[in-house]
């Protein structure tokens, strides 16, 4: 939410929120990272594998219950509808380029392409969406 | 949905900010509302009445 709101005047509670959800971002990437580490040098049992994979999605969780929480307490109506269509945006955009990913995946041809985390691809595209929102309101 | 925002606004020499500050709500909340691309909720609307001390119907009107 950090390109966001891009207002010069955050409110509180969009401070926070921001805060809240860049730690639950980083945490994510770092989890995310240790976790393929660890997959790679060490040969876990398969029960752990399955408790460790699972590791990284637990900020996710964090990252929902942050916007829910933001969306209930912003008072601001005509922010928070931009919030939710920026949302929507951002499902749409990840979507769309995780199915395009998954197909040329099947190719064998192709290099190996740059893996991205649809966690950020998402965050990425719903600051655009909101400072392309916010800018036709001005 | 049509309405008389900006014309109430300017009787009283408010600018947008002003207006925002006084609904506490963003200026890009009231830019919108008067340009009519956000209608806004009836808690938000019944405070424009109160506001301008007018009635909701006499701000918004219908274009149906």
């Amino acid at each position: 939410m950090n390109i966001v709101l891009c207002h010069r005047q955050f409110s509180p509670l969009q401070r926070r929120s921001m805060q809240l959800f860049g730690a639950n971002l980083g945490l994510t990437a770092a989890l995310s990272l240790a976790t393929r580490d660890l997959f790679k040098e060490a040969h876990l049992p398969a029960l752990l594998g399955y408790f460790v994979a699972a590791l990284p999605t637990v900020p996710v969780i964090g990252i929902v219950a942050v916007v829910g929480r933001y969306l209930a307490r912003e008072a601001d109506e005509f922010i928070r509808a931009i919030v939710v269509q920026s949302l929507l945006w951002g499902l749409g955009i990840t979507f769309v380029a995780d199915i395009y990913l998954g197909g040329l995946f099947a190719y064998p041809s192709i290099l190996r392409l740059i893996p991205i985390l649809n966690i950020d691809l998402f965050c990425v595209s719903v600051g655009v969406a909101v400072r392309i929102q916010l800018r036709r309101a001005q | 949905m049509k309405n008389r925002l900006r014309v109430l606004r300017a009787e009283r020499g408010w600018s947008q900010a002003d207006l925002a500050d006084r609904l506490e709500v963003s200026r890009q909340s009231v830019n919108a509302i008067e340009t009519g691309r956000f209608d806004p909720s009836l808690p938000l609307a019944f405070k424009l009445a109160r506001l301008f001390a007018t009635a909701i119907e006499q701000i918004f009107t219908d274009e149906a």
